[in-house]
């Protein structure tokens, strides 16, 4: 627990930028340790001089951020304009097929959580998908079944 | 005053400032725009969109609530286009709460106990809203008139029903988001127990991780309940009952002096306690023990009869009776024999009585007030500066620049108190707590300095000497208003500091900061109590408070105020009349003949020169002899609220024994007559609150059940049997006239001023949908602030501003800084030093500012690694803290955790501020917010589980 606080307070005097807000401390935190802990709201509350509550309607209001440990792999998937256009739904089935899910979420063995994503920034690729943050672009449900099956072997 | 603009609504002309809002001034004018975000003291907020009106020349629909008013505007508030967007606003707002109860076609003709015809599910019907028929969303619907044939479908949200915490139930399925709850908290209690929770559509109030409000720093203070427009937070006790009447009164719990309204049902029994918006001393606040604390007064458990002991048993007689039994026997203890003492809650009028009926039936001057405990607490403050009382309002905190804390748990023991200090605090107010215990305030703090148990009066030596090494103390303000400080400087020149800094274990940088903060400001004040002070330090902790303020010029000035944080509700006001023991009214000395004459000129009857007993030795005097009988008019469990001893069996040593209580107790246990009293929500009379504020309060409810008298009634009766002149009294106002003659302070004080109150401040139209505390609200009555010395002179705000110091200058009693020299304890070595909220791991001890209010459940005690090391007890062992109050069996086990911020010798240990709440719920003694467990400092003793 110790090397814990120890991470979250390195992550939160790690900062570079000028203007340091309850957000970007958070989003700091979240980047090392993956999510954010219930010791993060309350270290983020002493460093921001705000409460715990303060910190919690921003992170509740955020969707990007999740309280509990990441998962082993990240699957997203594109459901944005473009990807929708050229197929994002049958992928999006097809994918929580793969996962054994029935929506956005996590496994319960924590092998794997899934996102939808409103957009991964690649249209060009698009229907895209995106695995511990690699985009993987032109996906057919083939070939999102495959790669999933790999991550889940 | 900025002047005045004309802006019109739908044409009619009204009067405005600038700076204002069209929602304020259309209030102010009386004139109804629906609103449910609003609420007056918030800041506008604009989230329910319900306000929205349409402005001439304007694009849009702006809510009235965040529009500033400008001169000749056009507000047009009730056409159709703008009726028709609240509609529509307001369909969206009921697709999201239920709404069986608007659209039932027998909203106007199902009484109170009609089945209703389930017309909806169970859980949208009227009769399962706590709220039902005191619902402002209701009453909102149908003042626009709708159709409610809305094309959106209520849903449902499923959220189940929060009801972990004490004292509240929240339902967040009937919530609204309008965010008057976290805007209350946040903006005019200065707390942050809850916040918006989610986004969009999913949004609502609620807690980091949605933990318990126990767990989230939550005071308990009820603001949020009080502004909820709707069912989701209401009072878990009475929750269904509704108010058939309201009725004015005012808190008898501690001297603040908060205005409380009592919704009152159609059986004239209390249903809940809502605090009034346009009282001076509370602003619309209470606390949890206002708040929840008054059920007592609906208890069975009062005393219904007068009883007579007879045969070592009590039996029901009648008042004539035990009356004349009293009178028969009280003769034969006149003179220093008898000794009366009279409650923190009685009024005014009947402390006047109380010591009057002592020194001119009795012969005697022992007569005090069982909560004057600490008379040190005002003693010095009366010598230097010329009164015993706080000089300023307590609202004048929000001007200070910076705040000190010293020795006291406002925020527990005066809480109305602590809502200026946070709110300032959140603002620039700088604010440094002294106190070795972790009281709530210090998570707010800029410094706190913990000293050592017993230090406390050597930490404050430190702060001075470091105030004058910095050169921040007024030289010329000093010459002018003061006498010369030449002995307060050579004490402190004489003091070691790093022997200061040794012994309180507060480092030199730390003082050297607190001192700074207080003396650049501009003007600071000081709250201070002196709880745990050592007795034998506690006048010169007192002196050396004043001098702080003398020093850096901050008295008589607004926002520089020095706030002695008294015990009982109206202990002021004992004081003022004179139920002292060495104090005849109007701070006459008891000893003084020329003053003696004057009053007994004024009653036609002889005072007694010596000196009573005081409450703090009436248990010595009772156990050697020296008092045989005694009449103690109390209102609590315990006689002093265990400030002495609640060993109260040395009072089976009388020979005759009078109680006038509310409630069986200890005490009444052993009387030999027990008289049954009311309450303060049905009596008459007035009450000083601690910054002198002489304010009115009326019977709210009839007494029933019982056959219980006040104070006053029971006095006057037993004097007119007794042959005492000078008792018949009609009504508490003549009292007060003769109070007026004699108390030079109380001079032009009367029950026709002060009913004669000031504005009605919401001129709102009673018919119109509004908030219920805003429904409540009625007209301002101020009372007076003493001294007002003549019938046409004014009240003093603040004491010393414009008439200077009584004594001509403000005198400078110099301390001598020193520690308690306590003997050493072999059974308890330590010190146990509780608190109100968890610490801060790894942190600096002086910088508490944004602790966190982390909750841990299982019980933690900190110590200084040195005295772990002489203990051998390392980080995360598990011990057991005996003390010496808790000898037998209330052992504390606890894991240690080591922190070099608490100083040696001390187990320092923290409790949740809910848990104080929770066993207040809990409690089965009658009052128990009288008897809440404080944060008392006491020797311990520490031992090791293997």
């Amino acid at each position: 627990m110790e090397g814990l606080a120890q991470r979250i307070s390195q992550a939160m005097l790690g900062q570079e930028q000028a203007t340091i807000t309850i957000l970007s401390t958070l989003l700091a935190v979240q980047d090392e340790l993956g999510y954010l802990a219930k010791e993060a709201i309350e270290l983020v509350a002493g460093f921001t001089d705000s409460t715990i509550n303060d910190v919690w309607a921003v992170a509740s209001f955020y969707p990007n951020f999740r309280f509990e440990p990441p998962c082993l792999h990240q699957v997203e998937v594109c459901w944005g304009a473009s990807c929708h256009l050229v197929g994002a739904m049958p992928l999006m089935e097809a994918v929580m097929e793969a996962c054994e899910l029935e929506s956005e979420g996590d496994r319960e063995d924590g092998r794997l959580s899934l996102r939808f994503n409103t957009c991964l920034g690649a249209c060009a690729h698009a229907p895209v998908i995106a695995i511990d943050h690699h985009l993987m672009g032109r996906q057919t449900p083939e070939t999102a079944r495959e790669r999933i099956g790999g991550l889940l072997r | 005053m900025p002047d005045d603009i004309t802006i019109s609504i739908d044409g009619v002309d009204i009067q405005t400032q600038p700076g204002k809002m069209v929602l304020e001034a259309a209030i102010e004018a009386g004139i109804y725009i629906p609103y449910l975000c609003y609420h007056p003291g918030m800041k506008p907020f604009a989230a329910c969109r319900m306000c929205v009106v349409g402005v001439e020349g304007g694009r849009g629909y702006p809510a009235a609530c965040a529009l500033p008013v400008a001169p000749d505007m056009k507000i047009r508030s009730e056409d159709s286009d703008v009726q028709q967007l609240r509609h529509s606003v307001m369909e969206m707002l009921i697709a999201e709460h239920p709404d069986g109860c608007l659209t039932c076609h027998r909203i106007e003709i199902c009484g109170p106990s009609d089945v209703c015809l389930r017309h909806v599910s169970v859980r949208d019907r009227c009769v399962t809203c706590p709220k039902n028929e005191r619902c402002e969303l209701k009453d909102t619907v149908r003042y626009l008139g709708m159709n409610l044939e809305s094309p959106l479908q209520y849903k449902y949200r499923q959220i189940p029903l929060e009801v972990s915490d004490p004292f509240y139930d929240r339902d967040y399925n009937l919530c609204i988001v309008c965010g008057r709850c976290v805007r209350a908290c946040e903006e005019l209690r200065g707390d942050d127990a809850i916040c918006f929770t989610d986004r969009g559509g999913s949004a609502l109030v609620g807690t980091s991780f949605g933990t318990s409000l126990l767990e989230s720093g939550c005071e308990f203070c009820g603001a949020c309940i009080d502004v909820c427009p709707v069912g989701a937070l209401v009072e878990r006790e009475h929750k269904w009952e509704k108010a058939a009447s309201v009725e004015r009164t005012i808190c008898p719990h501690c001297p603040v002096g908060c205005q409380m309204n009592l919704e009152i049902n159609s059986l004239g029994g209390f249903v809940r306690a809502i605090p009034e918006l346009n009282s001076p001393a509370n602003r619309g606040q209470a606390c949890f023990k206002g708040k929840f604390g008054l059920e007592f007064i609906n208890s069975r458990e009062r005393l219904k009869h007068p009883m007579v002991r007879r045969d070592g048993l009590l039996e029901e007689v009648t008042w004539v009776e035990a009356l004349d039994y009293i009178a028969e026997r009280l003769p034969n203890y006149a003179g220093d024999s008898f000794a009366l003492l009279t409650s923190p809650n009685s009024t005014n009028e009947e402390h006047y009585l109380a010591q009057k009926f002592a020194r001119l039936v009795m012969s005697t001057n022992n007569v005090d007030q069982t909560s004057n405990t600490q008379p040190e607490l005002t003693g010095a403050l009366e010598r230097s500066l010329g009164y015993a009382a706080a000089t300023n309002p307590i609202w004048d905190l929000e001007q200070a620049e910076c705040i000190l804390v010293f020795n006291s748990n406002v925020t527990e023991e005066h809480n109305v108190v602590g809502v200026p200090i946070k709110r300032a605090a959140r603002k620039d107010t700088k604010l440094v707590v002294i106190d070795p215990r972790e009281v709530e305030l210090t998570r707010y703090a800029d410094v706190w300095l913990r000293p050592a148990p017993g230090t406390e009066l050597l930490l404050l030596g430190g702060v001075l000497r470091s105030l004058i090494d910095q050169g921040l103390q007024h030289d010329d303000w000093l010459e002018e208003n003061c006498e010369s400080p030449a002995t307060l400087y050579y004490a402190l020149h004489n003091l070691d500091m790093d022997e200061v800094s040794r012994l309180t274990h507060v480092s030199l940088k730390a003082m050297e900061e607190a001192a700074r903060l207080f003396g650049e400001g501009g003007a600071g004040s000081i709250v201070y109590a002196l709880d745990n002070v050592p007795s034998s330090l506690r006048v010169d902790c007192v002196r050396a408070l004043i001098g702080l303020s003398l020093l850096t010029g901050n008295v008589g000035k607004p926002g520089a105020g020095l706030y002695p944080m008294r015990q009982g509700a109206n202990e002021q006001g004992a004081w003022d009349v004179g139920c002292l023991p060495d104090r005849l009214p109007g701070y006459r000395s008891v000893q003084d003949a020329d003053a003696r004459a004057e009053v007994e000129e004024a009653w036609a009857g002889s005072v007694p020169e010596t000196p009573g007993i005081r409450v703090t030795e009436a248990l010595e005097a009772v156990a050697d002899g020296r008092v045989k009988a005694m009449m103690v008019i109390g209102d609590g469990a315990t006689l002093t609220n265990g400030k002495i001893s609640d060993d109260v069996q040395a009072f089976s040593n009388l020979e005759f024994l009078v109680v006038h209580d509310t409630f069986a107790g200890a005490l009444s246990d052993i009387a030999d007559v027990v008289l049954p009293r009311v309450t303060f929500a049905e009596k008459d009379g007035t009450f000083t609150n601690l910054e002198r504020r002489i304010q009115r309060f009326r019977p709210a409810i009839q007494v029933t059940n019982t056959d219980a008298r006040p104070d006053s009634w029971v006095i006057c009766e037993l004097a007119s049997r007794m042959g005492g002149r000078g008792f018949n009294f009609l009504t508490a106002a003549q009292v007060m006239e003769e109070i007026a003659n004699l108390c030079p302070s109380y001079g032009g004080v009367s029950y026709h001023r002060l009913d004669e109150g000031g504005k009605l401040v919401l001129r709102t139209n009673l018919d119109s949908p509004q908030p219920t505390q805003v429904l409540h609200a009625g007209k301002e009555y101020p009372g007076l602030q003493w001294p007002c010395s003549a019938e046409d002179a004014e009240d003093t705000r603040i004491l010393y501003a414009a008439e200077g110091f009584p004594p001509g200058i403000a005198v400078l009693e110099a301390p001598s800084f020193r520690v308690e020299d306590v003997a050493d304890d072999a059974d308890f070595p330590s010190w146990l030093v509780p608190g109100r909220v968890l610490f801060q791991q790894g942190k600096e001890i002086e910088v508490v500012r944004g602790r966190r209010n982390h909750i841990q459940r299982e019980e933690q005690v900190e110590l200084n690694p040195v005295t772990a090391a002489a203990l051998a007890v390392q980080n995360g062992d598990r011990v057991q803290v005996r003390t010496r109050s808790h000898r037998d069996n209330a052992a504390l086990i606890a894991i240690v955790r080591l922190a070099d911020g608490v100083p040696e010798g001390v187990i320092s240990t923290t409790t949740l501020f809910g848990q104080l709440a929770e066993a207040m719920q809990t409690s089965s003694e009658p009052d128990a917010a009288a008897g809440v467990a404080g944060l008392d400092i006491c020797r311990a003793a520490i031992v090791k589980i293997e």
